[in-house]
Order: structure tokens, then sequence, then C-alpha cells
């Protein structure tokens, strides 16, 4: 679309008045030298409804339009820029003035300052409607009007950067990663990780850090990007070459081909420098038989530093032998000290004798001086524990080296050479590296003979990594060009560096970085062309998932069978269907060592709820575990995370009025991996612990006690209560202490009536006997000493109703230490109720009073009621404040502490147990959790809000915030912003949502089925 | 005092350009540097320093009492003695700072912080994801740009070759970090040493460009500028190489000499001798105008240490010296002290060599700020209560604090500063208003205690 028909369109929904007649403003031709002019009309609009406060004497704002004239150019549009945005958006005149320009009026001022700037083109206005947060900006009621729905949906053909999710995926295809996770208990090959092998890739795709859609196709490619791709490219290049293809030799076989020969001869080197550095000596021996002594040099012993006396009351420590012994391995020693201990023959020596055996065998060999002196002092402190150490291993990792020669062949050479270069007074090594520097030298001889690789093998090359990089053949042209590359390469960089750059060339074209997404084929009468095939392929696949296309996408490419939207609709729905794929949720997760986060949904459209709703902000807001309760607060919030995700999945996975349930729902998970039988049969057995024990005095139980009840133990495996090892103890204590420590906290799950116990650790230690994140029940106010747990969830958790009650969304949009009112409703209005704020003013210095006596509500109230706030805040805060009986934790409460030290009624123990909590206690105040819903257009839904369960329902029953979510869900799968002639897709879309039942998969069939997916039009200039 | 909305709207590295990768933004700022640049060398060292071992051995009895009690104190290094260790420095103490009572909980503690010392966030042993922000160091090399932008030596781990570093360009990236003073000197001095591995990329960039300008040909509108970007950029990343090629006559007057028990690695180098090398190297590359900022990790708890004076034949782990034990006889403390007295001749010889270097009405010196402290706070499993810092600044330093020795008020206490107190400092006081740099501390926004902004004391 032309930026003049791009206002054309968004302005009609504005200004309701067809297609304006903008499409004149933008001229590249026009002389920049044209000259600034407002005709009389304009003049009058301006002096009516604008120089009352922008005239030289008020200059409201300071600002000044009265003498746009006599403003150098730049000034002038800068102006003009801001004012089209103001008009634009219906920001002035001021909503509040009575006066107001009438919509011609409107559209005639726009279009004098559009025209003008389009003269110059400096609108910047176009760009920033394109931006995610500008998309509501086009209006609600008009898009699902029906008024628009005959207008022909198409995108503008286009490449989108990839994501950071794209990223990863692409890496991990391209260099055969199979990263694992934990689904169900059970390790799992994944697709998403962002662990690529062992390269440490740089990811300059990452998306911005907000909530709602993340992914928009207006981003472009950078020489930020491109320096970050040079470094991944080259790491990726070495892998390649280095690692992957000598592991697979099926993997790129052309680079083993045009590398055989390289390959062989460092084969053979490798395999002669091995030899010999573990067999000179004998070798030696048998080449020049008692000769060989006086070939070799003086041995000069090295000095150690002598051990100074310690001064008196002087403390030492010395370091243990696990670190002499690393020191010893640093130093490259270990070999030789435990071979020659192993060596019958030297079996008698005495400490000293061994000392200077191993210092003889290092000093022949020509070890460095440093060294030397580094293992002796090693020797000289610990040779009793070296000893000790090959007793203890007893022939379990420490193995002697049994001498095998080499091929006869290769024997003759290696003898020929070290006859042929040894002097009087060579150390073995020097012997071995003018060995080497021959044989080198004669194999670099032979790879010159041998000439460079052939045409037909670069060629190879090329098209191999054409299909592993780019994911396609290279066309005659490009193969041409790529091989002439290739040749010059070669002869510039000899072979391995050349096919290193050759796969840094292919990396680095934009192709690799882009996906495409061109029209093809004959134009309908509006210009539209539908998506070739092969880019099809990948526009569903990466709208649905992260990956390439798979087989069967592929394969309907290549039968000329993604060609109609019955074809597009096969596809979709199959891979919504598609179950034997698994995938990271989060890397991010992932990488806090979290390993059951994995869904074998199509990624992305979990991801749309995550992300929609933004509650993977929850991790990194920083926390403090004091005000928390208790510690492992990491673990915990990882924990909230992927059971919001798991609630989520449930929820999709039903695909019954899912977006109602997404808001309205009152079952939760709360420290439930999703397998019911799991959790029941952990609870079982805390059960039968409790039930073998409560009516003995187990508080009183001798360690032998536990003798009585061997078996029961073995059965149930209480942590660190081994019956066959009493003896045990770890860092916590010996095993009647653990048992001890255990039975408190069976007991305290279950001693009040509690139905079932809650399978966390039985004693807090290191590691976990069952699943991380316990302390996940302090979100929901379960207290761990009386916590009534539901083995069968999802459950029903008091006061809670749909994702904006759950924690983590209620974490992610609040500050560290206190509630966001403002926020919350901010994204309720704008992401919900398809409304728009506009950005806070720069003038405005955002800070929340402090007050010790006083609710946050009531703080926040003085600080954005007043009149000039309150136009904003009251599209926010009524919303915001029915959460406010939630704190910052997201946990329930009626009453606020006020966490002042002046407040402070009981200090708590900053160290928590299993079963305490660290929170201080302040005094409080009661919470006012009530609110004011108004912009569902439905009057039955808006009006005073209880608190947030009551906003919750009425959210869920409303029809605009349905169509809301979905605007976002077309934002999500599009990668732009919605226009109206996307009004029949929007309309489908929901229509599909309501005929299926709440299917949130026919929301996104809809979607990726209608015109405005599946049409492109070429862009115009 | 710059805005921050007249920062952000003049700077070329404003919040649009956050995510790019340090070099390429420093390549097209470095054009726009005029006068002497600001220099600052960041001296990352392992194991923590105890807050008593930089304490002044000669203070008053009140002084010692408000030290010892963490109360905020102020008083002039001229007038007292300097620990034992710091002596190397005694000429400078007009220069000096000892700066005690910063806060570093934002960050990681215990055995290592990684990124997040000079980053303020919990770097979650580590990991990527981890990295919420640009570093302090990268921070300030975007203010005064150069060719490398920033360089990140250090001898963490015993590695040799360039390897993973802690700096941060931004976000989510790890920087990379020469590891042994011959790469270091080789990859720095590349186009005086190896023009032809300069030149190596061009080939490959011109050939993406030329077919990325074919591809430009057919394609209009958005599109079309969007491919221009591209060829743009592979345009830029050439004219830097060029830009490297033509230096390297002024570079070879820098060129530092090494040892050959340097060569490859210098496995059999002792750690003095690696000091001093990298030294050399580092003060090179300030002097031919390579880089302003420099990050040196002098030590982690996996670096080897052998020839320091006790331990002349030992090797002996840093790790093992924080649990107090020991090696070859010498007490762990001892061995501990030698530490950090090599570390500290290393900081003398790099003052010294750039108040000998002359610049403009005075010398190299006059404009670089040296920052010595501990990656993991007060001692060898640090908490971050506390985190002292050894400053030694030029006469033209943005920051009031040379000469003295300042205690401020201890964590928890009104007054208190954390590390984003003071990387903020260093921010505003070189031209980026930001109003606070990295996390804060969660026991300040518990008491509501004031912990953003500058520490205003130190402002010029």
């Amino acid at each position: 679309m032309t930026r003049a028909r791009l206002i054309a369109a968004v302005f009609t929904a504005i200004l309701s008045t067809g297609i304006t007649e903008l499409a004149a403003a933008p001229d590249e031709k026009t002389t920049p030298a044209h000259a600034f002019r407002i005709s009389e009309e304009t003049d009058a609009l301006l002096d009516n409804y604008c120089y009352t406060c922008h005239d030289e004497e008020t200059q409201k704002g300071d600002i000044r339009l009265d003498n746009l004239g006599g403003l150098e150019s730049s000034k002038r549009l800068d102006l003009l820029n801001r004012m089209q945005e103001q008009l634009y958006f219906q920001h002035m005149p001021p909503p509040k003035k009575k006066r107001q320009p009438s919509e011609e009026e409107r559209k005639a001022i726009l279009t004098f300052v559009s025209t003008e700037l389009g003269l110059h083109g400096a609108s910047t206005l176009e760009g920033k409607l394109q931006k995610p947060e500008f998309g509501n900006y086009l209006d609600h009621e008009k898009l699902f009007s029906g008024e628009y729905k005959d207008l022909p949906g198409f995108t503008d053909d286009r490449r989108w950067l990839i994501s950071e999710y794209i990223f990863n995926a692409k890496f991990q295809r391209m260099l055969e990663n199979n990263p694992k996770a934990k689904r169900n208990g059970k390790n799992v090959s994944v697709l998403g990780s962002s662990k690529i092998q062992n390269l440490s890739l740089t990811n300059p795709f990452l998306l911005p850090n907000v909530s709602g859609v993340r992914y928009y196709a207006n981003e472009d490619l950078t020489g930020g990007h491109l320096s970050s791709m040079l470094t991944n490219a080259q790491k990726t290049a070495e892998h390649i070459t280095d690692y992957l293809v000598k592991r697979n030799k099926k993997y790129l076989p052309a680079i083993n081909e045009i590398m055989a020969l390289e390959d062989e001869h460092h084969a053979t080197l490798a395999s002669r420098r091995q030899f010999l550095k573990t067999f000179i000596a004998r070798l030696s021996d048998e080449l020049y038989g008692n000769k060989n002594e006086s070939l070799l040099p003086i041995f000069i012993p090295v000095e150690l530093k002598a051990v100074k006396a310690l001064a008196e009351g002087e403390k030492y420590k010395k370091a243990p032998f696990h670190v002499a012994q690393n020191m010893l391995k640093g130093l490259e020693g270990n070999s030789t000290v435990y071979q020659s201990l192993l060596d019958p023959q030297h079996e008698k020596k005495s400490d000293e004798e061994f000392r200077k055996l191993c210092e003889l065998t290092w000093f022949y060999f020509g070890d460095h001086e440093r060294k030397i002196q580094g293992r002796m002092t090693i020797l000289r402190d610990y040779m009793p524990e070296l000893r000790e150490q090959l007793v203890k291993d007893n022939g379990r990792k420490i193995k002697p080296i049994v001498y095998k020669a080499l091929d006869d062949s290769e024997m003759d050479v290696v003898r020929k050479s070290i006859t042929k270069h040894r002097k009087k007074g060579d150390h073995y090594g020097e012997i071995i590296e003018k060995c080497i520097a021959e044989w080198e030298q004669g194999f670099e001889q032979e790879r010159i003979a041998a000439g460079p690789p052939s045409d037909q093998l670069l060629s190879d090359l090329v098209n191999q990594l054409s299909v592993q990089i780019l994911e396609r053949s290279a066309d005659t042209t490009e193969a041409a060009e790529y091989l002439a590359l290739s040749k010059s390469y070669v002869t510039k960089l000899g072979k391995l560096k050349a096919i290193q750059k050759l796969i840094q060339t292919f990396i680095l074209s934009s192709e690799f970085s882009y996906r495409q997404e061109f029209g093809t084929g004959e134009a309908d009468e509006d210009g539209r062309r539908m998506l070739s095939s092969r880019d099809a392929s990948y526009a569903i696949a990466y709208a649905l998932t992260d990956q390439s296309p798979d087989e069967e996408l592929v394969k309907a490419v290549e039968s000329g069978k993604l060609k109609t939207r019955e074809d597009y609709k096969r596809e979709v729905l199959r891979i919504l269907k598609k179950r034997d794929t698994i995938y990271l949720i989060d890397p991010i997760l992932a990488d806090k060592n979290y390993r059951d986060n994995t869904t074998d949904t199509a990624i992305r459209k979990l991801r749309f709820v995550r992300e929609f709703f933004g509650y993977p902000a929850a991790l990194t807001i920083f926390k403090d575990e004091k005000r928390f309760g208790g510690d492992r607060l990491g673990n915990a919030t990882s924990r909230l995370l992927n059971e919001t995700d798991r609630l989520v999945e449930h929820i999709l996975e039903n695909d019954q009025d899912v977006l109602e349930e997404l808001l309205t729902t009152e079952k939760f998970f709360v420290y439930h991996d999703g397998d019911n039988e799991r959790m029941q049969a952990a609870s079982d057995r805390i059960k039968s612990i409790y039930a073998r024990f409560k009516d003995l005095d187990w508080k009183n139980f001798k360690q032998e006690d536990l003798l009585d009840h061997s078996e029961f133990l073995r059965k149930v495996k209480m942590r660190s209560v081994d019956p066959d090892k009493l003896e045990a103890r770890n860092r916590q204590g010996n095993t009647i202490q653990l048992f001890k420590k255990s039975m408190e906290t069976i007991t305290a799950r279950l001693d009040k009536g509690q139905q079932e116990a809650a399978p966390f650790d039985l004693y807090r230690g290191y590691g976990n006997d069952f699943m991380p994140g316990y302390n996940i029940s302090k979100f929901f106010n379960f207290r761990m000493n009386n916590w009534d747990y539901q083995t069968i969830q999802p459950a029903k958790v008091a006061h809670r109703k749909g994702l904006l009650t759950h924690p983590a969304w209620l974490i992610a949009h609040a500050q560290n230490t206190e509630t966001d009112p403002v926020h919350r409703g901010k994204w309720i209005r704008e992401k919900l109720l398809a409304g728009t704020i506009p950005n806070i003013p720069i003038t405005v210095d955002a800070v929340i009073p402090e007050d010790h006596n006083r609710t946050l509500r009531d703080r926040l109230a003085s600080a954005t009621e007043a009149s000039y706030c309150w136009k904003c805040h009251e599209s926010m805060n009524p919303l915001g404040y029915v959460f406010e009986s939630y704190d910052d934790f997201g946990r329930f409460r009626v009453e606020e502490s006020l966490e002042y030290p002046d407040k402070l009624i009981t200090k708590s123990s900053d160290k928590g147990t299993l079963l305490t909590d660290t929170r201080d206690v302040y005094k409080t105040l009661p919470v006012n959790s009530t609110g004011y819903l108004k912009g569902t257009g439905n009057d039955s839904l808006d009006g005073e809000l209880k608190d947030a369960l009551d906003l919750a329902e009425r959210l869920g029953k409303s029809r605009r915030v349905r169509q809301s979510i979905i605007r976002h869900a077309f934002r999500y799968f599009m990668g732009r912003n919605e226009f109206l002639s996307d009004s029949k897709t929007l309309i489908e879309a929901e229509q599909a949502y309501a005929a299926n039942g709440g299917s949130f998969d026919a929301v996104i069939l809809s979607l990726l089925t209608s015109d405005s997916f599946i049409y492109r039009k070429a862009i115009a200039n | 005092m710059n805005r921050r909305r007249d920062f952000l709207k003049t700077s070329a590295l404003g919040a649009g350009a956050m995510a790019l990768a340090p070099s390429f933004n420093q390549l097209l700022a470095a054009s726009a540097g005029t006068g002497a640049p600001k220099r600052f060398i960041f001296i990352r060292k392992s194991s923590g320093i105890r807050p008593a071992e930089i304490a002044l051995p000669d203070f008053s009895d009140k002084d010692k009492a408000l030290d010892e009690k963490k109360q905020a104190l102020e008083v002039d290094l001229d007038k007292h003695e300097l620990p034992k260790w710091l002596r190397g420095l005694d000429a400078h103490k007009e220069h000096m700072t000892i700066l005690q009572g910063l806060s570093a909980k934002m960050s990681e503690n215990v055995h290592y912080s990684f990124s997040s010392v000079m980053g303020c966030f919990k770097s979650n042993r580590n990991t990527l994801s981890a990295i919420k922000r640009a570093t302090i160091d990268f921070e300030l090399a975007k203010l005064f740009p150069s060719p490398f932008g920033h360089v990140e030596l250090s001898f963490a781990g015993g590695r040799s070759g360039i390897v993973s570093g802690y700096s941060a360009p931004s976000q989510q990236t790890r920087n990379y970090c020469y590891a042994d003073p011959d790469t270091a000197r080789s990859e720095l001095f590349k186009s005086v040493l190896n023009p032809e591995a300069v030149n190596s990329d061009n080939d490959m960039l011109s050939f993406l460009q030329g077919r990325e300008g074919l591809k430009a040909s057919g394609i209009k509108g958005h599109e079309k500028r969007r491919q221009e970007m591209q060829i743009e950029s592979i345009h830029a990343i050439r004219e830097r190489n060029k830009k490297l090629i033509k230096l390297s006559g002024s570079l070879a007057r820098h060129l530092p000499e090494l040892a050959p028990v340097h060569a490859n690695g210098g496995a059999n180098a002792s750690t003095p001798e690696k000091q001093a090398a990298m030294t050399d190297v580092l003060i090179a590359a300030l002097k031919a105008g390579l880089t302003n900022v420099v990050t040196y990790t002098i030590d982690d708890l996996g670096t080897p240490v052998t020839g320091l004076p006790g331990n002349e034949t030992d090797r002996v782990g840093i790790h093992p010296l924080g649990h107090d034990e020991a090696f070859g006889g010498v007490p762990a403390w001892k061995t501990r002290e030698q530490i950090r007295i090599s570390h500290v001749n290393q900081i003398k010889t790099i003052v010294e060599k750039l108040k000998q270097a002359p610049e403009g009405n005075g010398n190299m010196f006059d404009n670089t700020m040296i920052m010595y402290f501990p990656e993991n706070g007060e001692t060898h499993h640090g908490i971050g209560l506390e985190s002292p810092f050894l400053i030694m600044a030029g006469n033209n330093c943005n920051l009031d604090i040379s000469g003295r020795y300042v205690r401020l008020p201890i964590l928890g206490t009104e007054g208190h500063k954390t590390l984003g107190n003071f990387y903020t400092t260093l921010l505003n006081a070189h031209g980026n208003p930001m109003e606070h740099y990295g996390d804060l501390d969660l026991e300040m926004a518990r008491k509501k205690l004031d912990q953003t902004g500058a520490i205003k004391q130190f402002m010029a």
C-alpha cells in the first residue's frame, strides 16, 4: 500500500469521510525549494480553532502556530508533524473545548499539513501508525460495523525480519542441534532452545519486552544486526568445519570431500604425534640401545623455593589434595606421575627416587622449567596422597597405558625420521617437533600437487550450503556466482578458510534474516496476487511455529498443493492438530534450569496468549524474598510461570469458550505438573508415612528405632532416611534428625484434617526430592503448614477468576515493592477494551507521594485525580483499582500492610524454615478494591465494580473484549496493524469463534485463510 | 548538564540504537568525537576485597570507630598511610580515592558475579537471557567512541585466545575478550601485524554488497529502502576495515613488544610476566587511540597464579586461597596479599606510563579513570553488602573524588549508595543524563529509602 493510500485508509476510520484526497500529497519530483504558503481558507480555520491557544501571546505548551511561515524549514516541518499527529488522533483541539472543527474542516487542515509534509517527504505519521502501540487508533466500531467488509483484504508484498525464536530455530536446524527438556517426568527432544550446542551466538533479533504483540513486520535489518551476524557466521562456520562435518559424514559431505586429503594428513600427524609423545623414550631405547642415554641432554634439576618456617602463632592450612591434583592436571603432569606409579618396575622406589624419576622424564622430554617446578612442588607436598589416590581408584579410572606400535609402514616412517633428525643433546620433544615439521612439509607438497578442488566439488558445496542454510537450491545464476566466489576464496585463503568464508557468506545473505512474503501469478481486479507457494509454506509455518515448513508443507509446495484457500485450510488444521512435536515454551525458564517447560501445542498459539497477557514478565520483576515470606523465590516464580502456561495450554486444548475461560476460569494449577496420577501417588506416599508414624512417639525416636520400620522405609523411600545406611548424614543432619525434620513437615500437612498432602520436599535440603518451586503456594495464600492440597488439577482456588487474577499476571504488572493500578488499568483499556491512552506528557513527573498513613490507592488518587491528570487516568485507575485486593506478589488481601519502619509490629526472622513465613508484620489499612468499568459498549456490563472478580466476570461477557483480543490475534499472526480493508477478515474471525463454540483454533484458521493473509499487493513507489 | 530528552534526541546512541552491536555503533560515531576523550579502565578482581584490608591503618580512634561501624566518613589520604599492599601507589595519593560502603546486592555475589557487577542485575549463573542491559563500561564507551569502541582483556579461567567475556554490549549479549597478551596484541594491532587478515572480509562483503544491490533493483517503496540500508550497512563495515588499514601507520609506533614466553597463549609465563605484558598491551591500545574503555579481568577463581614472591615455583589457586587453603608453606593471607600487590603494580604502571604520555596541556592520565574492584563483593564468598573500590583518576576527572578515603553509610540506612548510584554518577558526569543505572536494591526499597540517581557529593 502506498503511503498516501495508507493515510487514506486510516483517516477514513477516524474521519468517516471516505477516501480522502490526500493521495495528492507526496510527490517525489517536487522541488525541495518549494515556498511555504498558507491559503486564506486554511489560515481562517487555524485562526478559528488553534490560534486562541497557540498565538504569539498565549503560546500554550510553548507552541506558536501563527508564524509557521516565519520558521526555518526544519523547525516548521517538525511543528507540522506534531500538528498532524494531534489532529489525526483528535487530541487537538482538546476534546473538552466546546468549539470543535467539523469533520470536513479537520480534513481540510490535515490535508494542508500532510501536503506540506509530503512535499518534503518529511511526514512521520505513517511510520508511527505501523507501530503496535498505534494499532488501536483505528476506530473499533467501524472495523466491526460491516460497513467496510467489501473492501478487498490484502497485505503488502514484504520481507519480515526473523524473530529471536526463528533465529534460534534456524541455527538449531542448520546445525542439527538436538536439545532436551523434560515432559511428564521424561527427557524429550525439543524444538526452540536458545542453546545452540556450545556456540555462544548473539541473537540480534530480540523482541521488545512488552506485553501484547511483540513481533511486527516493520523492523529493518540494520548494521547492528549485521555486525552481530558477522561474528555469529564466523563462529558457526568454524563449528561446522571443525566439529559437525567430522562427527557426521553425511552432513555437508562436500566439505569432507574437499578436505579429504587434509583430514587424512592431519589424522596421520595426530596419530604419529600421540604415539611419539607417549612412547618416544621406549622407541629411542629400541633404536639406540645403550647409546640412547648418551644422546640425551645433561640433566639439570629444577630448583624449588624453600619452605620457610612459619612465624610464631601463624596458622597454615594446606590446600586439600583434590586441589593439588587439579593443579597437577593443569600442569599436564598427572599422566607421567600415575603411569610411573602404576609401573611395577618403580614399585619399590622411595618418594625421593620416584620424584627424581618423574623429573628426569619431564626434563628429557624438554618440558618448560616452570612447569616442572610446579609439578615437583606438588610431588614434594602431596606424594603420600598421590599414592593413596591410586589405591583408592583401584584401576577404575587410572589405567596403565599399554604399548601399541603403529602399523609397520608408519613405524618405518617414524623410525627413519627420528634417526634422520636426532642430534646429541636433543630433548625428546625437540625430536618430535623436527619430525613433525618434515612430515608437514611433505604433506603440503602432496596437497599442492593434488591441485585445488574441482569445480564440480565446489558446485556441490555451494548447493549443499544453499540447501542447508537458505533451505533451497541455488538457481543457475547464483550457483555460477557462488562458484566463482568459492574459487577466489580457495586461491586466496586455502581450502579450509575458503569453506568457512563461503558458509559465512550464505549466513550473511539478507535472505537468511528476512522471511519473504511476495505475491505471484496474475493479479486480480484489485491488483492482488496470491502468495507464492513457497512463501505461503513459510508464512503458515512461521505463523504457527518458529520452524521452517515441515515435510508435509514442503511436499505440498512441490506437488502444487498450496495454491488455494482450501489448501491453506488443510495445512493450518493439520499443524494445529499435530501433537508429535514438542516445543520448549520459554528459553529463559530453561536458562534458569527449569526444564519441565514444554508443550506439544503449536508453540505460537500458546505464545500468543503468553505475550498478549504478558505474564512472562513476572520473571523479570526483581522481588524481595523477605517480603515474599520465604526463600527460593526464583524457583517459585519459575513454577508460577510454568503453571500459568500449563493452565493456558489446558484451556487451549479444550478449545471451548477459550477467551471467556482465559478471563474467568476459577480453576488453576498450583504446584502440579499436570499429571493427576503422579500427584495423587505423591500425596498417597506422604499420607502413608503419616499414617504409619502419627500415633507413635516419633519425636523421641532413637536412630535404631527406625530399624523396626525398615521394610516400610525401604518402600516409601523417605529422603535421606535409608534403614540400610543409618549412619549416613548430610549437611542438614544425620538420619534420625532428618527423619524427624521430615515428620514435622508431614505432620503439618495432614494434622489439621487435610484430605491430601502437598508433595513438597520432606525437609528443606539442597536439591529437590520431587518438584522445585513449592513456595508457589505462597502466591495463592496457601500456608505450607496448612495446605489443603488438590491432587486433581486444575482446581478451584478461592478469590481467583481468570488470568487477570493469576499471580503471574499480577506480578508482571506490578512494581518491585508495590502494586501498579495505573499500568494494570492501562493494560485492560488497551488490550481488552480496544481503547487508547496517550503517552505520558514529558512534563509530568510520575511519582506517587509517600505517606505512611495512607494506602497506595489513596496516595495514587491524590496524585492523579486532579483534572489535568484525570482526563487520562480516568481511563486507567478505576480499572486498576479493583486489583488492590491482591498485593504486589499477587496474594489476596483485605488489608494493606503499611511497610514503613514506624509501622512495624513484629519483626520476623530473616531465615525461614520450610513451614514458616519470614514476612515482618506491619500495621494495616483496609483495602478498597472497588472500581468502575466503562467502554464495553454494553450498558449492562459498564458500571460500578465490586472487585477484580466482578470485573473478570463482566469482561468475560463483553463482545468488545472478544473483538479486541481478536484484533490483537490478527496483529500477532499478520505481523502488522489492521486497516479497514481487513474488516471482513476480523468480522469472519469473530464469527468463526462464535460458530465453533468459542474455538480459538477456529479464529486462527479463519485468519490464516483470510484474504488479508493470502493476498499480497506489490509496493508502488 | 544534559537533559535526558535532549540526550535521547541528539545522541546517535539513544534508545533505538541500544540493540546495535557495539563495534558498529562506535564506528559510526567515531568521527563525531572532538577534543581529548575520557578513558576508563575497569579492573575486576576475584575473591573480594575485605573492607578492613583497604581501610587506612592509621585512622584516628574516632575515624576508626566510624569506619568499623560502617558510618559515613571522609578523610584526606595525604594525611594518612596507605595499607601495605597499596603503597606502590604512595606517589599518586592525590589521584587516589578509596571508596567504601557501596553495596552490590542487586548483582550476583558469592564466588562469581559474571556480567552482573558491571550491569547491576542478577546474572543467573551467567546465562545470556539474564543479561538485562549493556554493562557500565559499554555505556561509557558509547559516550567516547573509538575504532574498537571497547576492549576486554581477561585472565579468567587461565584461558587463552579469544573467548567469552563478562561485559555486555546490550541486553542478552555477551562480549568477547582477549585472554592472553599475545592474542590481545595480535588482534588489536592486526592491521599492522597482519593487514591481509583485515582485508580478508572484504571479498565477502563486496560480494554480498553486489548481490544485495541486485536485489534492490527490482523492488520499490519501503522494501527498497530496507535493501539500501542493508547495502549501506555492509558498506560501513568495509569502510571500517579500510579505516583500520589506514591507521596502521600510526599504530605501528605504539606496537608493544612481548617476550617469547608469551607466544601461543603463554602457557609457561609467570603471573607477574603475564600481568605486565597485558598491561603493556592495554597501555599501547590506549596510546594508539584504539579504545577509550578497557575492562580487565585481572583474575577470577580459576586463574592459576605462579611466580609471586613466596610462591615463585608453585602454582596456586585463588579459590583455595579464598578458603584459607595454602600452598608451598606460605599462609593463604600472605599469598592473597601478594596477589593484590601484583594488581597494584599494574595500576601503578598504567598511571605512570599514562602520566608520561603528553596530551593537550597535560598528559593522558589527566583524562583517565582507573577503577579496581572486586567482582563479587567484600570477601571470597561476598554477599554484596560492601563492594570496595580503589579509584585512580587524573586531573581532568569529571568527578570530585580524588585524594580521599570516603566511606558511605551502610546499606539500609539513609544516604547509602549502591553500585547503581556510582555507575549513574559516572554516566551523568560524562554526558549521559540517565536517571538511574541498574536494578534497585530491595532492602532500600523495602525501607522506602531514596536510592536513585547519581551520588551528588561526587558530582564536580
